[in-house]
Order: structure tokens, then C-alpha cells, then sequence
């Protein structure tokens, strides 16, 4: 499970002002259940999951991943979480099977099991066709496919999403969506970051919505709709905005 | 760290690069044809260019003033050379028309006959040959003519010494034979040890930076920088893995190419057969270079390694890596210049060290001691690289850098901020440039007038300027403040020992870069009393650089720098005072003394404590210089101008106190008083 407590991060700007990144961010995701990260482009979505994942240090705030502090303890949330985003590549000259190989070893996965780990994950994805051929003969939904079966290679316990399926045709992304669905039964505690109001409806089990780095609401649709009397979700989450903004949005 | 995770990195890159066409071509096909093909395309390409250009004609134009029988004889002569033609224009010479015939290339010389009468009666004959030495046909036309005309020299002396019955034989008192020495081995080595450095220079770090921009700059442009960073892999492990990948390509492009190029040597040896005879070649010279590329090899791969990181994406870590191949080229060429022997300094530069090393290990000609000392103090820097890399891959500032876009323009009405980094760069790179143009030619004219204009002009007004352009506030910005007066005491004490512990690191770099007699008296000039008087030098060496580089350098550079940490903008504030000195030889006590007047003006708080501090170093110097041997207590530190070293301890104990001192009479530091 994730728990995060006050997380903050500060850029310095070019001109010498700080910019709030992620300001104050607290929530907490369960095991076996899916968490969506709701905001606008640039609310500090990736910012608070690159924190997560610790390829960036918070300013101010603490987390933990299965119980392992971001800061004290990073390498081991590493090897406890499963990272896939919408724009991260693959290496194109290496096969299908090297790619998840590499990647087995970098999570330190036993070499005898890594054969194994790798027909799980083919018979899962249905990869049996291009294991062994490079990436860049591969189209984009197989490459897809690669990207997830590396980032779980290590069977995680959890796993983060960030906007994974920005640029994918509604195939491909349902793909991602049923594998999503897959993880939580499999009991993983999801993390799932995204701008599309209906993504996250489909999915979420709690949604955080945020905007300039702010918490502006936690819980689930249906909280929400109580709570404003609204039922379109774009409304809602204008409301939400516009209550902390005056209505300039 | 973990060694199986750094073997799993570097085995996953090794085979992602040897997939890759860009590496194999530049790494591996290259080096394996370029020499026979430069072989066998420059021997063939030089003998044609020779006959090609022994076969042409030559057009000389003759102006024959004297025109009688002897000066015929001697253009007789001349035409006796099959490849020139002579054209005759005595009659409607014009000197200037034919130079431009010359500079256009249409005639290859021009020979201009007259003569006169020595001393003693006799006739001579003065031949002005006009050639053009930057061209090859040109030049070759004039030593044809030149050797002809010796020839005819020695006809002519002997035809004087048979009518007065001399036999000519007696002009033969010296006969010079030159009979070289040196054998075949070495002659190859001189030749080869000459461009063989830079050739391998080159080519290692142009097959290197393929590679190392791929590694990271080029992860982050595919975007799978994020997906190792977020496995289980630790960061130091990933840059070790890639460093270690950089290396074993970059020794196998070196081992290609010594072995290419020793093929090809030898395979052009064995066809030219006869004429050099059977030697061999120095195979041993070969395997020391290899031992002497391998710390060069680690130290490109670690600073390609480090631009890899810092840039964004292939695009930039190229443009990055042009800087570090043309200054590796510039570096690598002292083996071409004459009179550079390898010494102690220059054993510690990188590069130069390793250029005239491998000069001199293909002449069989090198001290052991000088490889252990360059061997070594690259493997230092290597470290000191590979740290760097390092922390710069766990800098989420340099990994996750955004575009840098900033605007130089500060016209217009409202308050700009100048104290920008960006700006005060390219503010400081126009200011050196003025410096040593317009500066230099004003000095040049005459010294003191020169150094008052540039402290004035160049120095002070274009900082007041710039304030005053973007609205800021002077006072504050340059911190015109009070201060407590018991500082100016400090600095007063401190005068005499900073400049002592200045003056040694002087001597010491003298020591190991020994500077010629001319440079130190040009030095120790500018610091005497001139005509002009002690008060006037005071004024001009002293109270105006205390002032004018002061509101320059601790005021307007620092005042921006510190934004950053106030030792960063220290450090790089005196780093950019001792390059403004333009001399690399003042270069460390100048950056040393800005130090020191960083941390005055940071602990002040006021502009005036530096000033003053700096205007005491400049004129401690003029009084040291002219008038320590009347005092008694400087013979004791000064014996034959040099600075006794047991002065550093004293120094150093004092300079301690003060700055204690320091501590206590300012005990807050504050931070950006602006904001």
C-alpha cells in the first residue's frame, strides 16, 4: 500500500520564484484497490508519481511504499513497484525477450525464474508472436504489451500508472485497462494517474482530483456527486476547481 | 554498488551498441580502412602531384635593365630550362602591372636584372626574383631559377679567376656533406610521432562521443531514461555499467586503429623495399602507446560521459562535445611545434602530456618517470570525472532539465533583473574580448594612460551603465554599506600576508612552468615606479583596479552569482577574476586573492572591504617591489627576490586570526539582501 503525507515539491524557476509543483499532497491506496490521480496537464500529476517512484527527492512531506520510506529507504520502493507511463520507450534494438531479461536482472529477479516469469507474462499478454523479435519491427500496441510485461516482471505488489494510455487507440488502451483491472485482482494496490474524466470514472475505486499541485478533492464518484449535486463529472470537477479559484477557470 | 548489476548494465549495453550501424561504422570499419586507404591514396596522390608539377610550364617575365652580353647570357641560360618560359618584356616594363599578373597567377615570377659596382671596382649583377610563396607552382619556378643562377655564378667567377689566372679550384675551401645519422626506425618515429598523437586523439573521442551521447542523452530523448531509473538498479551502478561500455568501445577503436595503422606502415615499408632497407618496425612504441591511451581513453569516456548526462537529448550533447574535440585537436598539435620538449608542467596538462609522450616514444627517446607522472595524474582527474558524472545523474535538475530559454533583453521601462548567470556571462565574455582588444591596444600606446582608460571605460562604466539601463538601485546592488570600521582593520593585517602567500604560489608555478626572462620583467615593469612617480602608480596600479574591479567583479558578478550559494558564487566570481587577468600564469593567485575579497564582501556585507583589501594587495606590491631592500624586516622574507617559504606558516596563522576576527565583529551572514 502507498501512504502519502504532505508531500510537497518546489521547483526553482528561471526567474528566481519557486514553483509549487505538488503543494501538500496526502492520500493513502489499499492493497487491491485502484487510486486515480485526476487533474488537468501540468497539475502535478507526474511530478507527485516521479516523487513516488523516488526518481525525485520531495522538498517537504513524507511517503511510504509497503512500508518503505521514499527517502530512507528508496531502493527497496524500487523493487517493490512496478512503473509504466505513457511516454517511457523501449530500447529498439533489442528483442522483445531481452528487453523483459534486462529488466528481470535490473529487479533481481533469480536467473532460473526468469524463463519462467517470461512465459507467464507471454501466455498473460498474449506476446508468444514477437518475443523474439526487435522492438523496432514490433507495432505499437506489442510494444505496449513489452512495456507492461517489463514493468511487472518482478510481480510487484504495486503498481504505478502515469497517464499510460495517452496517444493509444481505444484497442490498444483497453488493453491497459483490462490489465489494470487484472492487477487489482491479483490484489496489487494501483496507482493511475489521468486528464480523461470517463478513464477515470471507469476504474477508479478512489479518485484524488488535483490542480496546481493541490488536493481539491478525495474519494469516490459517488461522494462527489453527494457532495455537489452534480452528475456530469466535467461539472464536478469545474466545481471543484472554481471553488478554490474564484471563477476564472 | 553491485558488480552483478553493473555486469548486467554493461552486457546490455555492449550488445544494444554493437547492434548499432553508427558504432560499427565508426568504431570498427573505419579505423580498419582508413589507413590503407590514406596510404595508398597519399603516396599515389603525392608522387603524380610531383610529376604533375615538375611537367608544367612556367611563365617568367624578365626585366632586363643592364641588356648586354653577360646579363643575355644569364637569361640564355634560363631558357636552357625546358619547363620555363621566359617572355622578354624589357621595353614596356611597369613593375606594378606585373605583381598583379603574379597575385592572379598568370606568370609564376618575375625577374628584374640590374647591376652596379662593388667597392673595389668590380661588377655585380642584382637579381630581384618576385615569386609567390603560397603557391606551389610559384615557388617551384623560383627555386629553379635560384639554382640556375648559382650555377651560372660559379661559370661567371670562374671566367673572372681565368683572366687574372687563378685557378678556379680555390674557391673550394669548405665542402659540407650531410650524412644523417639517425637510423630508419627513427626517422619513421620522427615523422609518425608527429601527427600519430593527434590522429589518435581525434579518433578516439570521435568514436567515444557517438557512443556516449547514445547512453543517456540519448535514453532521454527515447524516453527510456525513466524506466531504469525507477528499477531496482542503483544510480551509481547505471553510470559505472555505461562508463564501463564507453571504455571497452573506445579501447577497441584505439587497438583497431594502432593495429590499421601498423599494417598499413608496414605493407608501404615492404613495397618502398630497397630504399629504406629491412628494419623493423618499433612494435614495442606501439603496445607502450597502447598502456599510455588507456588513462586517456578512461578520462574522455568519463567527460563524454558527463555531457551525456547533462544534456537533453543526442542534438545538444553533440553541440556540448564540440568544445572538448576542438580543444582536444589544439591541445594535441604541440607535437607539430618546434622547441616544446616535455617538462614537469607539462606532464600535468592533459593531453599536451600525452602528445609529447607519444612524440617521444616513437623516437625512443623517453623518460619513465614523466609516463608514471602523466599515467598517474590523469587517473586522478578520471576520478575527480567519473565522481562528477555521478553526482550529476543523481541531480534530478540536470536529469529532468527543461527548456532554458531566457530573453538577454533588458531595455525598456520597468526594473529588469540583470543578476542573472546567463546574463552575467555573456556580459563578462564581451568584457574579456573588449579587455584584450581595445584594452590592449590602449596599453600598447602607452601603458599608464592605457590603464586608466580601461579601468575606467572598460571596467567601471559599463557596470554603472547596466544598472542604470535596468533601474536598479545602485547602492544596494553593489552593497555600498556601512560597515563596522574595525574590518578595515582586519583587512590592514591580512594585507602583507596575503600577498606574501600570493607571491609564493607564484614562485611555485614558476617552478613548474618556467616563464621566459622577458615575460617577468614585462610583469615586474608594470609594477615598478615609473618616471612618472611613486603616487601616480599608486593611483593607477592600486586605487583604481581597487575600485573599478571591485564594482565590477565583488559588487555586479558576485551580486548575481550568490544567488545560487554564496560559496559557488565566490568561487566562480574568482575563478572569472583570475581568467580577466588574461594570463594564465596569474591566472591561480589572482582567482586566490578573488577568494578571499568573495568572502570580505559576503562577511562584510559592504563593497568598501574589499576595495580597500584590494586596493592594499596592489599597492603592497609597488612598495615590496621597489623599496623592500631598504627595509630591514623584508631582506628577512625576500632574499634574492624570492619569497623565503617558511613564511607560509607564519602567514597562514595570521590569516586564520583574522578571519576568526571576521567572524566575530559580522557575525550574520545575510542572504540576497535585495529580495
Amino acid at each position: 500500500m502507498i501512504i502519502v503525507n504532505n508531500l510537497t515539491k518546489v521547483f526553482q524557476q528561471q526567474n528566481g520564484e519557486d514553483l509549487y509543483a505538488v503543494n501538500d499532497l496526502s492520500f493513502t491506496a489499499e492493497k487491491g484497490e485502484i487510486v486515480v490521480l485526476l487533474g488537468v496537464n501540468g497539475a502535478g500529476k507526474t511530478t507527485a508519481m516521479r516523487m513516488l517512484s523516488t526518481v525525485l527527492q520531495p522538498t517537504t512531506g513524507t511517503a511510504t511504499l509497503e512500508g518503505y520510506d521514499l527517502e530512507k529507504d528508496p531502493q527497496n520502493v524500487r523493487a517493490n513497484l512496478g512503473f509504466l507511463s505513457g511516454d517511457t520507450g523501449l530500447y529498439a534494438r533489442l528483442t522483445a525477450r531481452e528487453t523483459i531479461t534486462y529488466f528481470a536482472r535490473l529487479y533481481d529477479v533469480p536467473e532460473s525464474k526468469i524463463g519462467d516469469r517470461i512465459n507467464e507474462m507471454a501466455d498473460l499478454l498474449d506476446m508468444h508472436d514477437f518475443l523474439d523479435k526487435k522492438i523496432d519491427f514490433l507495432s505499437t500496441g506489442m510494444k505496449q504489451k513489452v512495456s507492461i510485461a517489463r514493468s511487472i516482471i518482478h510481480d510487484p505488489p504495486v503498481m504505478i500508472f502515469d497517464e499510460p494510455t495517452v496517444g493509444l487507440d481505444i484497442l490498444t488502451a483497453k488493453n491497459i485497462i483490462s490489465f489494470i483491472h487484472k492487477c487489482k485482482e491479483d490484489g496489487k494496490c494501483v496507482l493511475f494517474s489521468t486528464h480523461i474524466m470517463r478513464e477515470a470514472e471507469r476504474i477508479a475505486d478512489k479518485i484524488v482530483m488535483i490542480h496546481q499541485g493541490k488536493v481539491l478533492a478525495q474519494g469516490s464518484w459517488d461522494d462527489f456527486k453527494t457532495d455537489t449535486g452534480l452528475h456530469d463529472l466535467d461539472d464536478i470537477f469545474i466545481h471543484y476547481v472554481n471553488s478554490i479559484n474564484g471563477a476564472d477557470v | 554498488m553491485n558488480l552483478k548489476k553493473i555486469i548486467v548494465i554493461y552486457k546490455k549495453e555492449m550488445l544494444d551498441l554493437v547492434r548499432d550501424r553508427r558504432t560499427i561504422i565508426t568504431s570498427f570499419i573505419l579505423p580498419i580502412i582508413l589507413y590503407p586507404l590514406l596510404m595508398i591514396g597519399l603516396s599515389s596522390m603525392m608522387s603524380r602531384q610531383e610529376m604533375k608539377l615538375e611537367q608544367q610550364q612556367l611563365v617568367i617575365y624578365l626585366n632586363d635593365t643592364v641588356y648586354d652580353e653577360t646579363s643575355r647570357e644569364l637569361i640564355e641560360s634560363l631558357s636552357q630550362i625546358e619547363t620555363l618560359q621566359i617572355m622578354d618584356e624589357a621595353i614596356v616594363y611597369n613593375e606594378s602591372t606585373y605583381l598583379d599578373l603574379l597575385q592572379d597567377k598568370s606568370i609564376q615570377a618575375l625577374i628584374s636584372i640590374e647591376d652596379s659596382l662593388s667597392s673595389t671596382g668590380y661588377r655585380i649583377f642584382n637579381i630581384t626574383c618576385f615569386y609567390d610563396e603560397t603557391s606551389e607552382k610559384s615557388s617551384m619556378a623560383y627555386r629553379k631559377i635560384r639554382d640556375n643562377l648559382h650555377e651560372i655564378e660559379k661559370v661567371l667567377i670562374s671566367k673572372r679567376l681565368e683572366k687574372i689566372k687563378i685557378n678556379s679550384e680555390i674557391l673550394n675551401a669548405v665542402e659540407i656533406k650531410k650524412e644523417n645519422i639517425a637510423p630508419p626506425e627513427q626517422m619513421v618515429g620522427f615523422l609518425v610521432g608527429k601527427f600519430l598523437p593527434y590522429l589518435l586523439i581525434i579518433l578516439t573521442i570521435s568514436g567515444a562521443s557517438v557512443i556516449a551521447s547514445d547512453l543517456i542523452a540519448g535514453e532521454k530523448e527515447r524516453g527510456t531514461l525513466e524506466t531504469i531509473l525507477v528499477s531496482a538498479a542503483r544510480r551509481d551502478e547505471l553510470v559505472i555499467g555505461k562508463y564501463l561500455t564507453i571504455i571497452t568501445i573506445s579501447i577497441i577503436t584505439v587497438l583497431l586503429n594502432l593495429l590499421s595503422m601498423y599494417l598499413s606502415f608496414r605493407h608501404i615499408f615492404m613495397q618502398l623495399g630497397t630504399s629504406m632497407g629491412d628494419f623493423q618496425l618499433p612494435i614495442g612504441n606501439f603496445a607502450l602507446i597502447l598502456l599510455l591511451m588507456l588513462p586517456l581513453i578512461t578520462l574522455f569516456s568519463a567527460i563524454l560521459l558527463s555531457i551525456s548526462t547533462y544534456s537533453r537529448n543526442i542534438k545538444e550533447a553533440q553541440s556540448y562535445q564540440m568544445p572538448l574535440l576542438f580543444g582536444a585537436i589544439m591541445l594535441s598539435m604541440v607535437s607539430f611545434l618546434p622547441g616544446f620538449e616535455l617538462n614537469l608542467g607539462f606532464s600535468l596538462i592533459p593531453i599536451v602530456n600525452f602528445s609529447l609522450m607519444m612524440r617521444d616514444i616513437m623516437l625512443n627517446n623517453y623518460q619513465l618517470n614523466y609516463l608514471f607522472i602523466i599515467i598517474g595524474s590523469t587517473l586522478v582527474l578520471d576520478v575527480i570525472t567519473v565522481y562528477i558524472s555521478i553526482k550529476l545523474f543523481h541531480s534530478e535538475n540536470v536529469l529532468f532539465r527543461t527548456a532554458e530559454e531566457k530573453s538577454l533583453k533588458f531595455w525598456g521601462k520597468s526594473k529588469k533583473d540583470v543578476f542573472n548567470l546567463q546574463f552575467v556571462m555573456v556580459y563578462f565574455v564581451i568584457m574579456i574580448i573588449a579587455l584584450y582588444y581595445i584594452g590592449g591596444s590602449w596599453q600598447l600606446k602607452d601603458m599608464m594612460n592605457g590603464l586608466i582608460k580601461t579601468q575606467l571605460l572598460l571596467i567601471l562604466l559599463p557596470v554603472i551603465m547596466i544598472l542604470r539601463i535596468s533601474k536598479t538601485d545602485i547602492k544596494s546592488a553593489l552593497r555600498l554599506n556601512y560597515t563596522n570600521p574595525l574590518n578595515f582593520v582586519l583587512v590592514l593585517i591580512a594585507a602583507l600576508p596575503l600577498l606574501l602567500l600570493a607571491g609564493i604560489m607564484g614562485q611555485l608555478i614558476n617552478y613548474v612552468f618556467p616563464v621566459s626572462e622577458s615575460y617577468l620583467e614585462a610583469m615586474q615593469n608594470l609594477i615598478t615606479v615609473q618616471d612618472k612617480g611613486l603616487w601616480f602608480t599608486v593611483f593607477v596600479v592600486g586605487v583604481l583596479p581597487g575600485i573599478c574591479e571591485e564594482v565590477m567583479f565583488r559588487g555586479f558578478i558576485l551580486s548575481a552569482l550568490r544567488k545560487k550559494g554564496l560559496w559557488y558564487g565566490i568561487i566562480l566570481t574568482a575563478v572569472l577574476f583570475g581568467a580577466f587577468h588574461l594570463d594564465p600564469f596569474r591566472f591561480i593567485p589572482a582567482a586566490f586573492l578573488g577568494i578571499w575579497l568573495g568572502y570580505l564582501a559576503v562577511k562584510t556585507n559592504s563593497l568598501f572591504v574589499p576595495i580597500l583589501a584590494h586596493f592594499l594587495q596592489n599597492s603592497l606590491a609597488i612598495l615590496i617591489t621597489n623599496y623592500a631592500e631598504n627595509v630591514s624586516f623584508m631582506k628577512l622574507i625576500i632574499k634574492d627576490e624570492m619569497i623565503a617559504y617558511w613564511v607560509v606558516i607564519p602567514a597562514l596563522i595570521i590569516l586564520y586570526l583574522v578571519i576568526k576576527g571576521f567572524s566575530i565583529f559580522n557575525p550574520v551572514v545575510i542572504e540576497n539582501i535585495e529580495e
